[in-house]
């Protein structure tokens, strides 16, 4: 009897692997099914550092655990060079089969069609996860392209070493901007310019965003064109003038310990930044706590942030293998076992299976309570970014930073930033 | 053939005037046979050129006519390139950043490649004042053209001007308080002058090698007619040495035009604080690759390649007015 | 890419004849101590960011901004451990073999196709070689802009974006120009009294080329590989513009790795890695740089 079993389960395997070995590819049925004995082959990309590098490792071997006929060919760059390259695959019709992608490219890579619908292999992901919103952040006219791994808000960290250190009083979050810029202005006098209370929020275009979102605008139309006005930018950059005039870290200090920030450095008590930052702070400073506020608002009560889901998976249109693609996909933003492995690092995660194997302990835990925490501050999703979004808010920060170097006006800042915008947004 | 027919002549002289291949004369031997022989020589002659004439036509000839009509364009890889006609040169001239980069890129080449050469051109002086036991020292001076090309240089060498470094303790000895230079957009400019000019290199050897050739006969006369050190340099040593410094010079500022790697480190990528190391590659290199304007950096490089050309020509027609070619009586 | 290597035209100068007998014995002493003081301090500035560098990888990352000083407070050869491991999965002797096999497949391609266009410059008289020299030494002063977009279409439309193909296949055209140059001067100033005998025995160019010429130019060569290495391990725009994979990262894209701005930035890493990408370079440049001298002296000139 024993044997028995064995023999027919061994002959079963035998007869399997056989199969499998001769590499037929089963049915002779259309590629638009997916057949667990093809051995595939996936390009598979992302960017990042070591640390991602190895998680992203530790899934893949998870994925073939249960899929053992795709190989995942993984590969990363640095980040600055991420983008360059894709899109000069795009061109080329190489884009990877799977990639990491963010929405701030969703249009410029959806609308040319170098991005599969998703909708088209829906079978074999599983939507039902994620809630609406946040779907909402891959899709372009109703279209879904790609699926969130995580999401972050716009958050206020705090140092708290260097509040204890120093005798401060932690600040509070949610304030008015003007509340918070005099809390900084404190502090900076508190140490006599030691330690200064954060650096020119206004040099951040998400700063700029909070504050158009109080007001109920955003940044960009549906219609993907810019939602405000050069007077609004004018007056918005007038208002940290009292940052750049000694209460904030001097850009020039910045400069030189760049690419660290002055926070990362210890040498300011807070810095606003997305919620997902808080590791890398903690590990460039050094302190042993960080803790994080709401960021000022222009209007106490409104909705002004929002679930940021910058970190997205996509599939190029171009792939062969579409079902195994979005085998994978679907493994990278559900599973419970890349909740595990990434905790938070793609971001706190969208999808509730992924969420569900996620341990969140630590740093991890510490974001999860802050998003709970700012829950009714959350607004909708804003439209999905223009085209060329990423430049342009790279363009805003090096204005930014521009003007509290003293090497521009407000206007001629206002002046390169709408022209670079007409350029980016036509080209 | 005097000492003075060295390569340097040669160089110039060939841009000048083709040199005319005079052996093509001497291909003696009556027609019949000679012109046999010539096309054996014309085949052996193509033959041997063919690694060169596929490189040049498919890598240099073949891109810059393609750029030449990229520059007339819109391309962003994405879609087919878009005939625009001088859409980009106008673009540019209206473009305060693209006059910003030029503004940078000729500070840089005009001003820093006259002090690298003259640092160069000292520091070979000092060099030539012994003639043995400076092997070490030659070593020592020549070791930062060698790393100073790398990325690693970029790095540490912003720490060198950063608040608190080597360059401002030291000159806060002399009571010059200026801080870190890093931060200031102003002063980005210097500091990447004087990262050219401490790569003393090859300037620094050629200078040496042609400063060993002056004759000393020259410096013995001069001394007898009551001539300083001063003036020996000025009457002597400056002379003998200026088809050198026409070489050097020509050469170091079409190098200087290219500079990238080190601007794009210290600047990290974004154009430096400011826009202060936006320098022309730079920001062509940004529009082309991270922005996907190829048409515009296309236009870019043109507008790049006359104002060289444009350097290039000024500085031989003058060159007859001021370059002393020992051996003949230009 | 094809930047005018000033580097090469040092061995273009002929020196040949000894340089007229110096009266240095006339040097007073005092002048002498004066000048050695002189030297040492220049020696000292100039090489102080290299040593600076050095000591630097020794301090921790966490010590980078807060201490600009020379000295490490905690010394700590950790750097060194953790650029062993690599980064993002590549291993650093990796980013060491992209480096060697990129700058000797330079040198290899340059020596090759340099000394055959320069031989068909300098010995073959055929119809159009003062003209296609011209174009030559015309393309020493073309600035790489023009030609870097169209040359990455084109290696893109091959599909050989991401490999060292492009990075390696201009080296076998000659396209770096000076290289070409230095030795056409080199061999013009070879006696053609062999080239003649070869002839009456009855060789043709090839033979010629091979035999006699190839054997002769060597230092020239020697100087060419020199550069031709040096300048290969230092490039930063070619594999910039064409390697995507950072298992093929040469040193120093490898070093952008290490320096991620989305994540904490290792300083102390890059330094290390740093220090250690230098070490070939400046040990190579001890071993050959008498050649170096040697190239410069040795230019024959004759007529």
């Amino acid at each position: 009897m024993f044997s028995t079993k064995r023999l027919v389960a061994g002959l079963a395997l035998a007869t399997s692997a056989a199969l499998a070995l001769a590499g037929c590819s089963g049915s002779s049925a259309p590629a638009s099914s997916y057949d667990p004995d093809e051995e595939v082959t996936l390009n598979f990309t992302w960017w990042g550092n070591d640390d991602r590098a190895a998680r992203y490792q530790k899934l893949i071997d998870a994925f073939n655990v249960e899929h053992p006929n795709i190989t995942i060919n993984g590969q990363f760059t640095d980040f600055a060079a991420y983008w360059e390259k894709r899109q000069t695959e795009a061109a080329g019709g190489g884009l990877p089969d799977v990639w990491q992608f963010s929405d701030s490219y969703l249009r410029q890579y959806a609308e040319p069609g170098y991005v599969l619908d998703l909708g088209t292999v829906s079978d074999y992901i599983d939507f039902s996860t994620f809630d609406d919103s946040l779907l909402g952040t891959g899709q372009l006219g109703g279209t879904q392209y790609s699926l969130p791994t995580g999401y972050s808000a716009w958050a206020n960290f705090v140092n708290d070493d260097v509040i204890a250190a120093n005798g401060l009083t932690e600040p509070e979050g949610g304030t008015t901007f003007d509340e918070f810029y005099d809390w900084m202005a404190q502090t900076t006098d508190a140490t006599g310019g030691a330690v200064y209370g954060g650096t020119d929020v206004t040099q951040r275009i998400q700063t700029f965003e909070l504050a158009l979102r109080a007001e109920g605008k955003n940044l960009y139309t549906d219609d993907g064109k810019l939602g405000f006005t050069e007077d609004e930018l004018t007056a918005f950059w007038e208002s940290g003038q009292t940052l750049r005039d000694g209460v904030a870290i001097p850009q020039s200090t910045l400069e030189e310990i760049s690419p660290k920030s002055g926070f990362g450095a210890g040498l300011t008590a807070t810095e606003t930044s997305w919620s997902n930052f808080l590791g890398g702070y903690l590990a460039d400073s050094g302190a042993s706590s960080i803790s994080m506020i709401a960021p000022p608002t222009a209007k106490v009560g409104s909705k002004d942030l929002y679930r940021q889901a910058g970190l997205q998976m996509a599939i190029s249109a171009n792939t062969e293998h579409p079902e195994a693609a979005a085998l994978f996909l679907d493994f990278v933003v559900n599973s419970p076992e890349a909740g595990e492995i990434f905790g938070t690092t793609l971001g706190y995660p969208a999808s509730s299976s992924k969420l569900a194997g996620a341990v969140l302990e630590g740093a991890d835990k510490q974001v999860a309570d802050y998003l709970d925490s700012v829950a009714d501050r959350i607004g909708d999703a804003p439209p999905v970014p223009v085209v060329g979004y990423g430049s342009l808010e790279q363009k805003f920060w090096d204005l930014g930073k521009a003007l509290g170097l003293g090497a521009l006006t407000i206007d001629e800042a206002v002046k390169q930033f709408f022209a670079e915008a007409d350029v980016v947004l036509q080209g | 053939m005097a000492m003075e027919s060295n390569a340097v002549i040669e160089l110039g002289e060939a841009v000048e005037t083709a040199p005319r291949a005079a052996d093509d004369r001497r291909a003696g031997g009556a027609p019949r046979r000679g012109s046999m022989l010539r096309r054996r020589e014309n085949a052996a002659g193509y033959l041997f050129l063919s690694p060169w004439l596929l490189g040049f036509f498919a890598l240099t000839a073949g891109p810059m006519l393609f750029s030449l009509y990229l520059a007339f364009t819109n391309y962003n890889i994405f879609s087919p390139p878009k005939w625009i006609g001088l859409g980009n040169f106008e673009r540019m001239l209206q473009d305060d950043v693209w006059w910003d980069s030029v503004r940078i890129t000729l500070i840089y080449v005009l001003v820093g490649t006259p002090i690298k050469l003259a640092a160069d051109i000292g520091v070979a002086m000092l060099l030539n004042f012994r003639s043995r036991g400076t092997g070490f020292f030659r070593s020592a001076f020549y070791a930062p053209s060698l790393i100073g090309a790398s990325v690693s240089i970029a790095i540490v060498w912003r720490a060198m001007f950063s608040t608190g470094g080597p360059v401002d303790s030291s000159l806060s000895l002399f009571g010059i308080d200026i801080g870190g230079w890093v931060g200031v957009p102003a002063l980005i400019l210097p500091m990447m002058i004087l990262l050219a000019v401490w790569q003393f290199g090859a300037p620094m050897v050629i200078f040496l090698a042609g400063l060993k050739q002056v004759p000393q006969e020259l410096y013995e006369a001069a001394s007898v007619d009551g001539a300083g050190p001063f003036r020996k340099f000025g009457s002597v040593t400056l002379p003998m040495l200026s088809p050198v410094i026409f070489f050097n010079l020509l050469l170091e500022m079409i190098h200087a035009f290219q500079i990238f790697a080190s601007a794009y480190i210290i600047g990290s990528g974004t154009g430096g604080p400011a826009g202060a190391t936006n320098f022309y590659t730079v920001y062509l290199y940004t529009r082309a690759f991270t922005n996907a304007q190829m048409g515009y950096a296309s236009a870019m490089a043109w507008a790049l390649l006359i104002v060289v050309a444009l350097i290039a020509f000024i500085m031989f027609r003058t060159s007859n007015s001021w370059v002393h070619y020992a051996g003949d009586n230009r | 890419m094809t930047a005018a290597n000033l580097e090469t035209i040092t061995a273009v100068l002929p020196k040949g004849v000894k340089p007229p007998r110096r009266r240095y014995g006339k040097r007073r002493a005092w002048q002498t101590v004066i000048w050695v003081i002189v030297m040492l301090a220049l020696t000292a500035i100039i090489l102080y960011p290299l040593a600076w560098m050095i000591s630097a990888s020794f301090k921790p990352t966490a010590e980078f901004g807060a201490n600009q000083g020379f000295f490490p407070h905690n010394p700590t050869i950790d750097n060194y451990f953790k650029v062993a491991e690599g980064a993002g999965g590549v291993p650093l002797w990796q980013f060491f073999a992209n480096s060697f096999i990129l700058a000797i497949g330079s040198v290899i391609g340059t020596v090759m196709s340099a000394s055959l266009a320069a031989y068909a410059f300098a010995r073959i008289r055929f119809k159009g070689s003062g003209v296609w020299f011209a174009v030559m030494i015309g393309t020493l002063l073309l600035p790489f802009h023009v030609l870097i977009i169209p040359q990455y279409m084109l290696y893109r439309g091959l599909g050989l974006v991401d490999t060292f193909v492009p990075l390696l296949l201009g080296k076998f055209l000659a396209t770096e120009a000076f290289f070409v140059f230095l030795v056409v001067q080199f061999i013009r100033a070879l006696p053609r009294d062999m080239d003649e005998a070869a002839r009456i025995d009855g060789c043709g160019h090839w033979r010629i080329y091979w035999s006699i010429i190839l054997p002769l130019v060597k230092p020239a060569l020697v100087t060419a590989s020199i550069f031709a290495f040096i300048w290969s391990w230092n490039d930063f725009l070619g594999p910039l513009l064409y390697l995507n994979s950072t298992e093929m990262y040469p040193l120093p894209l490898a070093l952008r790795v290490f320096n991620d701005q989305t994540s904490t930035s290792d300083y102390g890493a890059t330094v290390a890695v740093s220090v250690l990408a230098l070490l070939p370079i400046l040990i190579f440049f001890i071993i050959f740089q008498r050649f170096l001298v040697e190239g410069v002296s040795t230019q024959g000139l004759k007529g």
